[in-house]
């Protein structure tokens, strides 16, 4: 399996090779993406400095912890998002008659895919951790991988019951369309300025909050985080991910289990 | 004038049945467009959250009270409903598969059968809209302007939707020349919301960058209008913002009638 995997990172090196401008022009779209995002936040900081004591140096942190998990999810398992795709047109039923497990094999269907949202990612991460002056010592850098990898699950987790929902209702991009716009609001913004609805379901349904919110007001010593739980509670990411991922994996199965094709 | 009546109602027939058949098809896809107000109440919902959290710990900009980022930040919102269609997505698609061959041997205007085909999306659209304004209204308490200035809203609302329209065949139309034109879209989609003035108003821009976003045609769609429904534009300055709107209008339909003729004569299909 490692072998296979590594020959999908080839081919998809090659793709991405033979489709220079392709690539330079969704590059570019990803620049544009996170580089509107970052100025629109800072447009409003400038005239609103302080966002439930949350300043723009926090925010650019904060923005930095989510940029790192998504990217790195993009980079790893975007192909769970083409799952619906292949339900409908038919193509998912040939992964289901060869000896490999479904999902790996989903994962390392070759594509144009490349790192670089995520190598943008590391380096604004770098400018994001000397912009705040968040304290860099041997815990912080023990800390932030696994934050990361927690992340990293919580994405892949939502993706994963996303996709599962394909077994059985037919169109989802719509659903995964709310989701994102879901996240990316609930990941921008501290949480505690929703209401306390909202601020348990980020924490206790949808554990967005363990993304970046409840690491970030760790690190950057914020006390109050507004969710009933303490700043350390968002060392538990990891935890939490896995948590989330392996009960997303549950719920693939039991789709898989009963997913009678689409009737091609 | 009388007897020609009738020769130009029927001469645009044929772009009224299409209108009615993408009003049709829209129909089937409501589920779409029901999560799309989903989605969008959500938005109003945590978008509030957002600006309430900021005017709670911050002193109010001038000219800009909470009541009034709230009803901007709502009609925005209600506005990209509407602006944020691909309303000439079948352009490109036709481009890929092949079939603007046969369009062309039809003996009906394309340009205009592509307008005719993203009306009805967008008719569809608005009659739904209606529902979620009304919502809005008595949810969010949004402000509601006076007969005058909601004229003078839809006026320069209907402006900055032709912008729109055009910006987007214009970006369809390049698929002419380049087939994968999603990317560019996308970047434009994202330029749109943060120098349109769509998701924070023009008037909270630090100078050099509001010089940037007046310099170029997003303005024209969400800012312009949004200005006058909130206030931020006075009466006696409509005249002028709308001009620049209708000269906006004026280039990049000049520029999309320069490319579809272009466009036009050489037609290469992909794989067709």
């Amino acid at each position: 399996m490692a072998g296979a995997y590594a020959q999908f990172w080839r081919i998809n090196l090659l793709t991405t090779l033979e489709y220079r401008e392709n690539f330079l022009l969704w590059s570019a779209f990803t620049l544009v993406y996170h580089g509107a995002a970052l100025t629109a936040l800072w447009v409003v900081f400038e005239n609103f400095p302080s966002m439930n004591g949350w300043t723009f140096k926090d925010m650019a942190f904060l923005y930095g912890l989510w940029m790192l998990a998504h990217a790195l999810h993009n980079a790893l398992f975007s192909n769970v998002e083409e799952v619906p795709e292949r339900i409908r047109e038919g193509e998912f039923d040939r992964v289901l008659i060869r000896p490999l497990d479904a999902l790996f094999q989903i994962v390392t269907t070759p594509g144009q895919i490349f790192p670089d949202e995520a190598l943008m990612a590391l380096g604004y991460f770098g400018f994001a951790i000397w912009y705040s002056g968040v304290r860099v010592d041997a815990t912080f850098v023990a800390l932030v991988p696994l934050v990361v990898v927690g992340g990293v699950s919580i994405e892949l987790a939502l993706n994963l019951l996303i996709a599962t929902v394909a077994f059985w209702v037919v169109r989802v991009d719509e659903l995964r369309w709310i989701f994102l716009q879901l996240e990316s609001e609930f990941t921008r913004y501290p949480v505690s300025i929703y209401s306390r609805g909202v601020r348990l379901l980020v924490t206790f349904v949808l554990p967005f909050a363990f993304v970046n919110y409840l690491p970030a007001a760790y690190f950057l010593h914020h006390g109050d985080t507004g969710v009933g739980l303490p700043p350390q509670a968002g060392l538990l990411a990891p935890l939490v991910g896995l948590a989330f991922a392996a009960l997303a994996y549950a719920f693939w199965r039991f789709g898989l289990n009963r997913y009678q094709g689409v009737g091609h | 004038m009388i007897a020609a009546r009738p020769r130009r109602r029927r001469r645009l027939a044929p772009y009224w049945e299409v209108m009615k058949v993408a009003i049709a098809r829209e129909a089937t896809y409501r589920f779409g467009v029901f999560a799309s107000l989903a989605a969008f109440f959500m938005r109003v919902y945590l978008l509030r959250m957002v600006w309430l959290a900021l005017y709670a710990h911050n002193a109010a900009p001038r000219d800009l009270p909470l009541h009034t980022i709230l009803s901007y930040a709502t009609v925005a919102l209600l506005m990209g409903l509407v602006l944020d269609i691909d309303q000439t997505r079948a352009l490109h698609d036709r481009l890929h598969d092949g079939s603007i061959a046969t369009d062309f041997m039809k003996p009906i205007s394309v340009p205009l059968f592509f307008f005719a085909d993203g009306t009805g999306e967008v008719l569809f659209r608005i009659i739904l809209l209606v529902p979620a304004l009304a919502l809005a209204l008595t949810l969010v308490r949004i402000d509601v302007p006076s007969p005058a200035v909601a004229a003078a809203f839809a006026l320069s609302f209907t402006l900055g939707y032709f912008v729109g329209f055009f910006l987007n065949f214009i970006l369809n139309c390049t698929a002419f020349w380049t087939l994968e034109i999603s990317a560019v879209q996308l970047i434009v989609t994202w330029l749109t919301d943060l120098l349109g003035g769509e998701i924070v108003p023009l008037a909270l821009f630090p100078a050099g960058l509001a010089r940037v976003a007046y310099a170029l045609p997003f303005a024209a769609m969400f800012s312009t209008p949004l200005c006058i429904y909130t206030g931020l534009l006075q009466p006696a300055q409509y005249a002028g913002a709308m001009g620049l709107q209708a000269l906006w209008l004026v280039l990049l339909a000049a520029i999309s009638a320069v490319l579809w003729r272009a466009g036009a004569r050489r037609v290469v299909v992909q794989g067709g």
